[in-house]
């Protein structure tokens, strides 16, 4: 059973990157500004306020919504604060979604930010693990997702040159794109080759197959149908959404199948009655901190076989002017401000149904799904927008 | 807008618990299945009321917190404040998308450092952190702006604490068990001038769970539904120095729960009231802001003995947060025993009277920045 319609108006970002010149809440501040200068609206508007960051010692300031409330423009109003680690940005976009759906609030801002520079962001990721079991060996991020993407290679039978061939494909087209989004952090031009040679992280992943630190925040907000309507010329509608999560200790579950991305996204597909993912969807922003797991996201969501992505990504299934097109805003893999990049994926799939992506538009797109992954490779949220309600 | 109801409630106690948190939560989490006679696979989505690493030496506590609150494989999500938890939970029901939500919010205050330790962090890095601003500080300030505008006392801030440790000593799950007259009040240490040793509350470990359900799902459920009725919240500046301190948010957050709840009078139609006072004097304020009396009366209201358990509108017969401080889950705390109130069902802290509408409310943050209230009915 669906519940009221539920649109996105209006959409901000910040100019992602290493952002000495601005204090934290002032880059949030900047966010929520363009948010409400794309929607057309004021802060009196709003009933409400949705916003989050990675859980974590990052900046070193704990439940941020206190120091950040006039940041926010969400003094006087109710607020939500909802955080579930990478995933974040998505369990926002969702709260924004049932605050509107269930009839509590008609115009809602939802609002992810990090500001990864003030802090180490490797030792806060580590912090992740439980003191007693994981803690001692997890080296951050890397190690986990690397681990995964031996199991996923050896469990499907993949041969390794033929995996790092695709993911430096998959890093070359992201870099690439990123030069198409003014927001991107990372613009450098990469070839194959540079990504093949670039240094040894944990093995297989290399310096180019791993998304950067940045300090971002990205803004978006959700209506009702009447206000959407009154208010917005072209609203994105909300069609689908999922959101599940697996077990903590990494070794109890499956990364190589990943059952929490793929029943988010089969969530996500039956609500928005999708039944054939490669060919409904226009264009994908795949959450993709790492080449790698790029390749098991495109099986988990259902975009081809199990085992059989890199033979995708050679074909050129997901690059720009492909079959399906993913993150043409150049993905996580360039972009990263941890608790903003989910809900970043889900304004950069808002863009691109409303034909306001400019350079990395994707021509005509009008179904598009965003997603994202947090924890200890534990969570996968996933939203699916239309341009059409 | 759909409407929902409490379906069944679990609770642990708030002394220092033996268990690891992971068997901790999912006690009180199955426990609130159990009541509903649920299994977990049942249960259309699993809310986590939870904080980050200040409170559990964790970072990104839900990836820790999902297996106890039983939200493996399950859709679901996680709020920063127990109210917070609640309400969104709700607002799933109402959307029509989910007819049963177990929300549940834990801490286990005995193993990570104390309260102004990881209140400090609320503070921005620059200009608060430096001089010392952490829940204490900010609340001693406030509450000498409390005594020097209206006069108040510090007798009467101390009778808080007497009235709310005496209702603690019948609550099996209160933290603290103490029987403390004024004098002992006012003779404990000072922690920040003038807030008293006796007058703050202290830190505790605390799971508590509710499974929320919808109209049609409840009756299955329970025999005994406690509704929703009204909601309310609304945060203030941060900087404390742009505040009225005296006048914040909640009244905005109360006026938005009676609003919704078709509440006029609240001194008339509020029957208890579950109010979270980490600080004694706050309770007195609160009850101000809230409507229970009027401007400057918080003193006059206790000595009057009518939030007294025995009185006609009693204020926090669990003990309040005064005598159980689970930092993070206290305000799903208040709402449970609001609903236990309402249920008849609270046991040795039962109030004398009918109970038909109770209010619960929940505040995080520099004198009381942010505020929540929400009203139940049976």
């Amino acid at each position: 059973m669906m519940g009221r319609p539920v649109a996105i108006i209006g959409t901000g970002q910040t100019y992602h990157g290493r952002r000495r010149d601005v204090s934290y809440p002032e880059l949030v501040r900047e966010a929520v500004t363009a948010a409400f200068e794309d929607a057309g609206i004021t802060p009196q508007d709003i009933d409400g306020v949705v916003s989050g960051t990675m859980p974590s010692m990052m900046e070193g300031i704990s439940l941020t919504h206190f120091y950040f409330a006039d940041a926010l423009c969400q003094v006087g109003k109710p607020i939500l604060k909802v955080e579930t680690c990478g995933s974040t940005g998505q369990s926002l976009g969702h709260c924004g979604y049932y605050w509107i759906a269930s009839g509590m609030g008609d115009i809602v801002l939802v609002v992810g930010h990090e500001k990864m520079h003030e802090g180490d962001s490797q030792a806060t990721m580590t912090t992740v693990f439980d003191p007693f079991f994981q803690q001692t060996f997890a080296a951050g991020a890397p190690g986990i997702f690397t681990m995964q993407s031996m199991e996923w290679m050896y469990r499907f039978n993949i041969d390794e040159e033929k995996a790092r061939e695709a993911a430096a494909l998959v890093s070359v087209s992201n870099h690439d794109n990123a030069f198409d989004n003014p927001h991107a952090h990372i613009k450098i031009r990469v070839t194959v080759d540079d990504v093949k040679n670039a240094k040894v992280i944990t093995y297989p992943v290399r310096l180019l197959d791993v998304c950067p630190n940045s300090d971002g925040a990205c803004a978006v907000i959700f209506a009702s149908e009447e206000k959407a309507n009154k208010i917005c010329k072209k609203p994105a509608w909300i069609k689908g959404l999922g959101f599940r999560g697996e077990e903590f200790f990494f070794g109890e579950s499956d990364k190589s199948v990943w059952p929490s991305a793929t029943e988010a996204a089969k969530d996500a597909y039956d609500m928005a009655g999708i039944r054939d993912p490669l060919k409904e969807l226009d264009v994908a922003e795949v959450y993709n901190p790492f080449t790698y797991q790029e390749m098991i996201f495109y099986e988990c969501l259902g975009f081809c076989p199990r085992g059989e992505s890199p033979d995708y990504v050679l074909k050129g299934t997901f690059k720009k002017g492909g079959k399906l097109p993913c993150d043409p805003s150049g993905g996580t893999l360039c972009t990263n401000p941890i608790g903003a990049t989910g809900l970043i994926r889900l304004a950069e799939s808002v863009l691109q149904v409303t034909g306001k992506a400019g350079d990395r538009q994707v021509e005509g797109a009008k179904l598009a799904l965003s997603h994202a992954m947090g924890g200890t490779d534990q969570f996968n949220g996933i939203t699916i927008v239309s341009s059409e309600m | 807008m759909r409407r929902v109801a409490i379906a069944s409630m679990a609770q642990s106690s708030g002394g220092e618990s033996r268990d690891s948190l992971m068997d901790f939560t999912f006690r009180v989490a199955k426990e609130a299945l159990d009541k509903a006679g649920m299994t977990r696979g049942e249960v259309g989505c699993i809310m986590i009321g939870s904080s980050d690493i200040f409170h559990s030496g964790l970072s990104c506590s839900n990836s820790f917190d999902w297996d106890g609150t039983g939200a493996f494989m399950k859709e679901g999500s996680r709020a920063e404040e127990s109210i917070f938890a609640f309400i969104y939970a709700c607002m799933r029901i109402m959307s029509g998308q989910f007819d049963t939500v177990l929300v549940t919010s834990l801490v286990k205050g005995s193993e990570n450092p104390d309260n102004d330790a990881c209140t400090s962090f609320f503070a921005d890095p620059f200009y608060l952190r430096p001089v010392g601003m952490n829940e204490t500080t900010a609340a001693a300030m406030q509450m000498r702006e409390y005594m020097l505008h209206y006069g108040i006392t510090e007798e009467q801030c101390a009778k808080v604490v007497e009235k709310n440790l005496g209702n603690a000593l019948y609550n099996p799950y209160a933290h603290i068990k103490k029987k403390v007259t004024v004098d002992d009040v006012l003779s404990s240490p000072i922690i920040s001038d003038p807030l008293k040793a006796l007058e703050c509350a202290p830190k505790s470990d605390g799971v508590v769970s509710v499974l929320l359900a919808s109209e049609k799902k409840v009756e299955e459920l329970t025999n005994r539904p406690v509704w929703l009725k009204g909601y309310g919240c609304s945060i203030d500046h941060f900087y404390l120095g742009d505040r009225n301190l005296l006048a914040g948010e909640l009244k905005t957050a109360a006026a938005a729960a009676y609003k919704m709840a078709g509440i006029t009078n609240p001194k008339k139609e509020i029957d208890v009231a579950e109010i979270c006072e980490p600080y004694a004097f706050q309770e007195l304020l609160w009850c101000e802001q809230l409507g229970l009396c009027g401007d400057g009366e918080g003193g006059a209201l206790i000595d009057s003995g009518v939030t007294q358990m025995t009185g006609t509108l009693p204020v926090n017969p669990s003990g309040g947060v005064l005598a159980m401080n689970p930092y993070v889950s206290r305000g799903l705390y208040r709402i449970v025993e609001a609903a236990l109130q309402i249920r008849g069902s609270a046991g040795e802290h039962q109030v004398d009277k009918d109970v038909s509408m109770a209010l619960a409310h929940g505040t995080q943050g520099f004198a009381g920045q942010c505020h929540s209230v929400v009203i139940l009915k049976g």
